[in-house]
C-alpha cells in the first residue's frame, strides 16, 4: 500500500460522492444523499491515511517533512479541508442537499493534482526557506480559509439559483425544491464566510510572523502576500456591507464569488503568472 | 438653533461612514492588484519597450512602479485609520451605554416584533405555566430573570453582551499593526551586508543601495557553508558569525535561513551567498628591463612591489568583463599616496596586450576564491506593536465568530376567556447563527408539547 495508491482511490471516491449528491438532489431521493455523505466520509478517511502514509514515506526517504510543501501536496490538503469543513457543516446544520459543490471541488483539486502534467507528485526534500515549524501552521490555516471560501462559493451559487427561480420562495418541483430556503442559505453562507475570514486572517498572520523570522520582514508586498491581502479586503468589505449596510442576498453572494476568484488567483494565478518569494509553490 | 450641520460635523460624518470604509477597502484592493501586475522597483526607463509613452507617463505620474510607498497609498492607509478612529469615537460610547443598561421593565406587546417569536395558549394556570417555562428556557438557553411588566409576567435570559465589544478589538488591532509599521519605518532600518569568510565589518548598506550606516559593533563571518541533498537541491545555508564589540568577541552563533541572530536589537538573517575573490598570484614584468616579479595580492589590500617605491592593489574583481571572462581591476601608485593609474587584467587571456599597468606587463598566475555570505540586516522597534495587533486581531475575530449577544424574553398573560394563560417567547441574536435558530425551534417544540398541544393557538416564526 502506498500513499499514491490511496490518493488515487480518493480521487475516484470524490467523483462517486459528487455523483451521489447530484443524483440525490435531482431525483429527490434522500438515501442517495446519505450515501453521498458516507462516500465523502470514506474519501476523507482514505485521503487522511494517504497523507499520513506520505508523511511516513518522506521520513523513509530521509527528508522527513509534513506533506504540505509543494503544489501537489497543498492541492491534496485543500481537497481534504473542503470535505472536512463541508461534512462538519452538514453535521451541524442537518442539510445534505448542498454537498454537490464541495464534493465536486474536492474532486477537482485531486484530479488536477493527479492528472496535470505540470504538477510533480514526487516527494521532494525541503528547501532551506521552508524548514520551519511555521510551515505546518501557515499552510493548514490558509487552506482552512480557502476551503471555507470554496464551500461558501458553492452556497452562493445555490443561493443565486434559488433566488432566480420563478416560483421563489417556494419552488414546487425541480432540483431547487429540495434545497433549504433562501434565507437559510444566506445565513449558512454568512457563517461560512466568517469562518473562512477567521482562518484566512490566521493564515496571513502566521505567514507574516514566519516571514519576519526568516527574512526579517513581516510584510514585503510579495505578490502572494498582496493577493491574500486583496482577498482579505474583499471579504472584509463583504462582512461590513452585510452587517452595517444591510446588504443581504444577491450582493453578498456575488461578493463571495468575487472573493473566491481572488482566492483562486492567490493560489494559482500568483504561482503561474507572477513571481515572488513563494516560487517553491509551483 | 439651526438644524444645518456644521462643516466639521459633516466631515466627521463622512469620515465615520461605511461608504468610506468600503471605498478604502476596494481602492486598496484595486491598487494592490496593480502593484502585483506591474513589476515594482523597475524604473520607467527599463519599461520603455513594454508600454506606450502615454502609459509610461501615467505610471511615472502616479508612481505605480513603487506604488506601496507613494504618498497617495499612504493617504489611503491614513483614511483607513481615520475612518476606524472616528467610527470608534462615534459608536463606542453608545455601545458602552447599551452594555451598562440593565433592562428592568418590559412591555409584553413588544414580543411579536422580534425576529424569532412564538406564542402558545394553554389550559394550565399561569403558575403552572411559569414553572414549565422556566425549566424549558433554562435547558435551552439559561435561567430566566424576572422583569417588571404591566398586566403580565415577563422574564429575560441574556448572554454574551460583551461580544458586542469584540469588533472594537479587531478595529484597534488594525490600528496597532499600522502604527507598528509606521514606527518600524521611521525608527528602524533595513539593509544588507556581504561578508566574505574571515572578514569583519560593521557597515550595513541600506536597501536601495544609496547609503550605509555603521553599527556600534562588528560582525565577522567565520565560515559559510552550503550543504546539498543527494538530488543536488540545496539543503541548508549556514553562516558562523561572531559579534565583535570593542575588540572583544561577545557572541558566537551560527545562523540558518529560518534561524537568525539578534544582538542589541539588530537582527542578521541568512539571505544570500556568493563567491568572491580571496587573493591572486600575479607576475609583473618590467617592460624596460624585462625583470619579472611574482607576488600574491590579497583582494583589496595594498602591497608594495618588492624593490620599488610603488604599491599595487586589486581594487575590483569582475566575473565576466565584456565577455572576456574574469578580470582583475589593478591600481598602482607611489607608496603612501593615492593610486594614479589602473587597468583591467584579463585572467584567462594572459597574452592580451592590454594586460598592463604603467610600466608593467601583468599576467595572472592563479586566483583563489572564497565564499561570502549575504546577510539581511534589520532593526525594527515597531515589530512588537505589530505582533500585539496580530494577537488582538485573532482574539477579536475568533470571539466574534464563536460568541454572540443572545436574548430570550418570555411572558405569561392571563387567558382571554378567564381561564388558562397565553405564553409568548421571543429571541434576538446579534449574529443569527444556525445554533440559535435551532435552540429556539427546539424550545418552541418543547413548549408546544408541554403546554398541551391540543390548545396550541399559533406557532409562528417570523422572517
Amino acid at each position: 500500500m502506498t500513499s499514491s495508491l490511496l490518493l488515487s482511490i480518493t480521487t475516484f471516491v470524490y467523483l462517486f460522492c459528487t455523483v451521489l449528491y447530484l443524483s440525490g438532489l435531482l431525483f429527490h431521493y434522500g438515501r442517495l444523499l446519505t450515501a453521498g455523505t458516507l462516500a465523502g466520509l470514506a474519501a476523507l478517511v482514505i485521503q487522511m491515511a494517504g497523507v499520513i502514509l506520505r508523511w511516513v514515506e518522506s521520513y523513509q526517504l530521509g527528508y522527513g517533512h509534513a506533506p504540505l510543501s509543494n503544489l501537489y501536496e497543498s492541492l491534496v490538503f485543500a481537497s481534504w479541508a473542503i470535505m472536512l469543513i463541508y461534512l462538519i457543516f452538514e453535521w451541524r446544520t442537518k442539510q445534505r442537499t448542498i454537498g454537490v459543490f464541495p464534493a465536486f471541488f474536492a474532486f477537482l483539486a485531486m484530479a488536477y493534482a493527479s492528472f496535470s502534467t505540470g504538477i510533480d507528485s514526487k516527494i521532494q526534500p525541503l528547501v532551506p526557506a521552508l524548514k520551519s515549524n511555521w510551515l505546518i501552521a501557515h499552510v493548514i490555516t490558509c487552506f482552512l480559509g480557502y476551503a471555507a471560501f470554496a464551500v461558501s462559493f458553492g452556497l452562493s451559487i445555490l443561493y443565486l439559483m434559488r433566488k432566480a427561480s420563478p416560483d421563489n420562495p417556494k419552488p414546487k418541483s425541480g432540483i431547487l425544491s429540495a434545497l433549504p430556503d433562501a434565507r437559510q442559505l444566506e445565513m449558512f453562507n454568512y457563517q461560512m464566510i466568517l469562518f473562512g475570514f477567521l482562518w484566512l486572517s490566521v493564515g496571513i498572520i502566521t505567514g507574516s510572523v514566519w516571514a519576519n523570522s526568516a527574512w526579517g520582514k513581516y510584510w514585503s508586498w510579495d505578490p502572494k502576500e498582496t493577493w491574500s491581502l486583496i482577498t482579505w479586503l474583499i471579504y472584509a468589505a463583504l462582512l461590513h456591507a452585510r452587517n452595517m449596510q444591510g446588504w443581504k442576498g444577491q450582493r453578498v453572494a456575488l461578493l463571495s464569488m468575487i472573493g473566491f476568484g481572488c482566492v483562486l488567483f492567490t493560489y494559482f494565478g500568483v504561482n503561474f503568472l507572477l513571481s515572488g518569494l513563494h516560487s517553491y509553490a509551483r | 438653533m439651526s438644524k444645518e450641520k456644521s462643516f466639521l460635523e459633516k466631515a466627521l460624518d463622512a469620515l465615520a461612514s461605511l461608504k468610506l470604509t468600503l471605498f478604502v477597502f476596494f481602492t486598496l484592493a484595486a491598487a494592490s492588484i496593480i502593484g502585483t501586475l506591474l513589476p515594482q522597483g523597475t524604473s520607467t526607463a527599463e519599461m520603455q519597450g513594454q508600454f506606450s509613452p502615454t502609459i509610461i507617463s501615467i505610471i511615472d505620474q502616479l508612481g505605480l512602479n513603487n506604488l506601496y510607498h507613494t504618498s497617495w497609498f499612504m493617504v489611503l492607509l491614513l483614511l483607513l485609520c481615520l475612518n476606524l478612529l472616528v467610527c470608534t469615537l462615534d459608536r463606542l460610547p453608545k455601545t458602552i451605554k447599551l452594555l451598562k443598561r440593565q433592562e428592568e421593565t418590559f412591555d409584553s406587546r413588544k414580543l411579536s416584533k422580534f425576529s424569532y417569536s412564538a406564542s402558545f395558549t394553554t389550559g394550565l394556570s399561569a403558575e403552572e405555566a411559569r414553572g414549565l417555562l422556566h425549566g424549558a428556557v433554562a435547558d435551552s438557553f439559561g435561567p430566566l430573570h424576572e422583569l417588571k411588566s404591566e398586566g403580565a409576567y415577563c422574564a429575560v435570559n441574556e448572554k454574551g453582551r460583551w461580544s458586542r465589544l469584540m469588533v472594537y478589538g479587531v478595529h484597534a488591532s488594525v490600528l496597532l499593526v499600522l502604527l507598528g509599521a509606521l514606527a518600524g519605518s521611521r525608527l528602524g532600518f533595513e539593509g544588507f551586508m556581504n561578508l566574505p569568510e574571515g572578514a569583519t565589518s560593521g557597515e550595513v548598506i541600506m536597501t536601495g543601495g544609496h547609503s550605509f550606516i555603521d553599527l556600534p559593533f562588528k560582525v565577522r563571518c567565520d565560515k559559510f557553508e552550503v550543504s546539498l541533498y543527494d538530488t543536488g537541491a540545496p539543503k541548508e545555508y549556514r553562516s558562523d558569525l561572531t559579534i565583535v564589540e570593542d575588540g572583544r568577541e561577545v557572541l558566537k552563533q551560527s545562523i540558518l535561513v529560518n534561524d537568525p541572530l539578534t544582538y542589541k536589537g539588530v537582527t542578521f538573517y541568512q539571505a544570500s551567498y556568493g563567491a568572491t575573490l580571496k587573493d591572486a598570484e600575479i607576475e609583473l614584468k618590467e617592460r624596460d628591463s624585462g625583470k619579472t616579479i611574482t607576488m600574491t595580492l590579497p583582494y583589496q589590500e595594498n602591497r608594495t612591489i618588492p624593490g620599488t617605491d610603488e604599491q599595487i592593489r586589486i581594487a575590483e574583481y569582475q566575473e565576466n568583463l565584456m565577455r572576456f571572462g574574469p578580470a582583475l581591476g589593478l591600481v598602482l601608485g607611489k607608496v603612501g599616496q593615492d593610486a594614479n593609474s589602473g587597468s583591467y587584467i584579463l585572467v584567462d587571456h594572459p597574452e592580451f596586450h592590454g594586460n598592463r599597468v604603467q610600466n608593467y606587463q601583468v599576467r595572472v598566475l592563479k586566483t583563489t576564491k572564497s565564499h561570502y555570505t549575504g546577510l539581511q540586516v534589520r532593526r525594527d522597534p515597531g515589530v512588537w506593536l505589530v505582533y500585539l495587533g496580530f494577537i488582538l486581531m485573532l482574539v477579536g475575530i475568533g470571539l466574534t465568530f464563536y460568541s454572540s449577544h443572545n436574548k430570550i424574553w418570555a411572558c405569561i398573560e392571563p387567558g382571554t376567556s378567564g381561564t388558562g394563560a397565553l405564553v409568548s417567547i421571543a429571541g434576538r441574536s446579534s449574529r443569527n447563527t444556525p445554533g440559535f435558530a435551532e435552540s429556539f425551534e427546539e424550545l418552541s417544540r418543547r413548549l408546544t408539547d408541554q403546554l398541551k398541544p391540543e390548545k396550541m393557538k399559533e406557532v409562528q416564526k417570523k422572517k
